[in-house]
């Protein structure tokens, strides 16, 4: 398939319309709306408990597509019943596809993730990663990047850092499942949608994470959600890549990252995490970058 | 149509198979592992065409894909028992609440701390207010008469409710019995291919369950409905499976009720050793004791428990499962149904044979005398048949 190769050129329909109860600026509504241009609305959207839960909300909603919220741990394995149901009464053409956010995927439904990802079931999943349990008031979950401060790590006399764990590295365990696995971005839109549509081709399993900032959780003005999208990206702390077959490609190269320092300092979250913490995050930065630089084009896992 | 001998769990798995349901999602269990096993094998060897046996990571995950399944218009099955059962016990309210007919096999097995391989009925019963239509079977050939009448009783559009099909593990799962399976002729007859009412479609976008507002409570209520509904539909079925198999099944079965004094209220596999027990109590001893076999547990079929009751003296519920700190699960349920009664039996209370603990003739006749002796004191009873009273003081 002929991929996009600009803005201009993605489809003006859209499936995700008004009236959607979702906070302005915020990003993972933007991912499913954009994610809908591809999909298309012979589409059955898995959802997993969260924030997105509360787009349709009886008897409205702004989507086009079918959706079905089933619970938080279980939507892989809902999309997995749900695509075999509908191959065995001749609906192989629509698509099935997860939108879960990082609680769902990381953590509670990871098991479910990962059988339906080791069975390689023909369903796409859509990672909106807001690095927290977002809906509940953001809390931790096993992606908040270490120095984030959350409602449950609280930045306070006996931790000043906020956050002390580092992140689970879930692409490269989904790579590792044989997989296509998939980093995308709100600031960068074709590379997101020209993802979506290389996992839409394939015959199994995909798995595509979107750094779905989220603005009351970060703490950030609105206007910033693209901007902060795109700093994400520039400063290592979301880089762009693909595994596919083990082998890993970068999307967006940099010879030089930015300091993360101005995306930090944008965020409420990271808005008293101390100088060792800073420094600490840039070293697990540099780290991640350098290992991603290190095996471009090679394989990975 | 063909005699022959199978176990409880093979008895399921001739249900399913009969019935061609589209999707099966599994994860094994002792003692259910011989039901999917069997499809497994079934499926393997191309005698289910249309069907997908799909191996999954719990069964938690096994409900969710049944889910799935099920609300874009596939007829589904599953089997599971016990610590399965609980695991999935959350997607049950969420199937139910989605108005989804999938039918289950649950095949019963008491609950760790500590463990055990036995039955008793507590996980089964564990279910009892998720809003499952809720059937439990005496022997093999009702464990695959059940399962055709759930999924008529669960497809109805009156209806539109999961339903569960109980046996006792061990008892029924893992022995055999002979039993009559039906032709597929017969069964098509009975059961037509499945037409969701309400299904996603390639052409019809359908949200399934999303948030409501002030409506919950009109979903609840809903169910509700659904779920008295189907103890009609219940009775309609019933009937037209005696018109095609010639097999007769009621709300509840009742046993030697007709001048019965003394009644046993029962549940499962133990129903068959009361009645003989019943039988020698009858023909030697002259007591006058007969048995009511609940077979429909969800929705309950007051009506019916009332009717086989309300001129008897005494009844022993007998409950093979425990509340702790409450007693017997299901005896708060008969003491509710008769409480309204002109002339109300009284009623003693029985917890046996938990953890498979067996449940012998004996020990049926030593009920019953005890509760002779109730009638005559006029004191009814709460009492642990499977111990020694004075071990159960001294705890």
């Amino acid at each position: 398939m002929q991929g996009f190769k600009s803005i201009r050129n993605l489809p003006e329909q859209d499936y995700f319309t008004g009236g959607s109860s979702a906070c302005a600026g915020c990003g993972p509504s933007l991912g499913l709306k954009l994610a809908l241009k591809v999909l298309g609305p012979e589409t059955i959207i898995v959802n997993a408990s969260g924030c997105m839960t509360l787009l349709p909300l009886y008897p409205n909603t702004p989507l086009k597509s079918s959706w079905i919220h089933n619970a938080i741990e279980n939507a892989s394995s809902t999309a997995a019943g749900a695509r075999h149901g509908l191959d065995m009464l001749g609906n192989e053409d629509m698509n099935v596809v997860v939108y879960a956010g990082d609680g769902a995927t990381y953590d509670i439904g990871f098991a479910s993730l990962s059988a339906a990802a080791t069975k390689n079931e023909r369903i796409i999943y859509i990672c909106y990663n807001n690095q927290s349990f977002g809906n509940t008031g953001f809390q931790w979950s096993t992606a908040t990047p270490y120095g984030s401060e959350t409602k449950t790590t609280p930045r306070g006399k006996n931790n000043p850092i906020g956050t002390t764990v580092v992140n689970k590295n879930m692409l490269k365990i989904m790579g590792a499942h044989r997989v296509y696995a998939a980093t995308a971005s709100l600031a960068y839109p074709v590379d997101f949608l020209n993802k979506l549509n290389r996992a839409k081709e394939r015959d199994g399993f995909s798995y595509i994470e979107l750094l779905g900032s989220c603005t009351a959780g970060w703490n950030y003005d609105p206007r910033m959600t693209i901007r902060i999208s795109k700093l994400a990206v520039r400063c290592g702390m979301w880089p762009l890549y693909e595994i596919e077959n083990g082998v890993l490609t970068l999307s967006k190269d940099f010879s030089e990252l930015k300091r993360i320092d101005e995306f930090l300092k944008l965020q409420g979250r990271y808005r008293a995490l101390p100088q060792d913490g800073v420094d600490r995050l840039q070293v697990l930065v540099n780290e991640h970058w350098g290992e991603l630089k290190e095996y471009n084009g090679h394989r990975y896992v | 149509m063909k005699q022959t001998l199978v176990t409880g769990n093979e008895a399921a798995a001739w249900g399913a198979r009969l019935v061609r349901p589209n999707y099966i999602p599994t994860f094994p269990i002792t003692p259910q592992t011989e039901c999917i096993e069997t499809l497994a094998r079934w499926v393997s060897d191309g005698e289910l065409p249309g069907t997908y046996f799909d191996r999954i990571e719990s069964e938690h995950s096994v409900m969710s894909a049944a889910v799935g399944a099920a609300a874009v218009g596939a007829r589904v099955f599953t089997a599971t028992s016990s610590q399965g059962l609980l695991l999935m016990h959350e997607v049950l309210y969420i199937a139910a609440g989605m108005r989804l007919p999938i039918v289950m096999a649950t095949i019963s097995r008491g609950l760790s701390a500590p463990v055990t391989l036995w039955s008793d009925h507590n996980d089964f019963l564990d279910q009892r207010d998720s809003g499952w239509l809720m059937f439990h079977a005496e022997n093999n050939q009702e464990v695959l008469d059940m399962m055709l009448q759930a999924y008529r009783i669960a497809e109805d559009p009156r209806v539109l409710l999961p339903a569960m099909v109980n046996m006792d593990g061990y008892v029924l799962s893992f022995t055999d019995e002979p039993i009559t399976i039906p032709s597929t002729e017969m069964v098509e007859e009975f059961l037509p291919k499945y037409i969701p009412k309400h299904t996603i479609t390639k052409d019809r976008p359908v949200t399934v369950g999303p948030p409501v507002l002030d409506e919950y409570t009109i979903f609840r209520a809903q169910n509700h409905v659904a779920a008295r509904n189907a103890l009609e539909v219940m009775e309609e079925v019933m009937d037209d499976f005696h018109r095609i198999f010639g097999r007769r099944y009621h709300l509840v079965d009742e046993f030697m009720l007709d001048d019965a004094e003394l009644v046993l209220v029962t549940q499962g596999s133990m129903s068959t050793t009361a009645k003989a027990a019943i039988m020698e109590m009858r023909e030697g001893e002259g007591i006058k004791v007969g048995l009511l076999r609940l077979r429909v547990i969800r929705p309950w079929p007051a009506k019916a428990i009332a009717a086989a009751l309300k001129n008897v003296k005494a009844v022993a519920v007998i409950d093979r499962n425990l509340a702790p700190g409450r007693g017997g699960i299901m005896l708060p349920e008969i003491v509710e149904t008769l409480y309204n009664l002109d002339k109300r039996p009284l009623v003693s209370s029985f917890v046996v044979g938990l953890g498979g603990n067996p449940q012998t003739e004996h020990k049926v006749k030593e009920i019953t005398r005890k509760l002779i002796d109730d009638l005559e004191t006029g004191r009814p009873r709460v009492e642990w048949n499977d111990l020694d009273r004075n071990y159960m003081e001294g705890l």
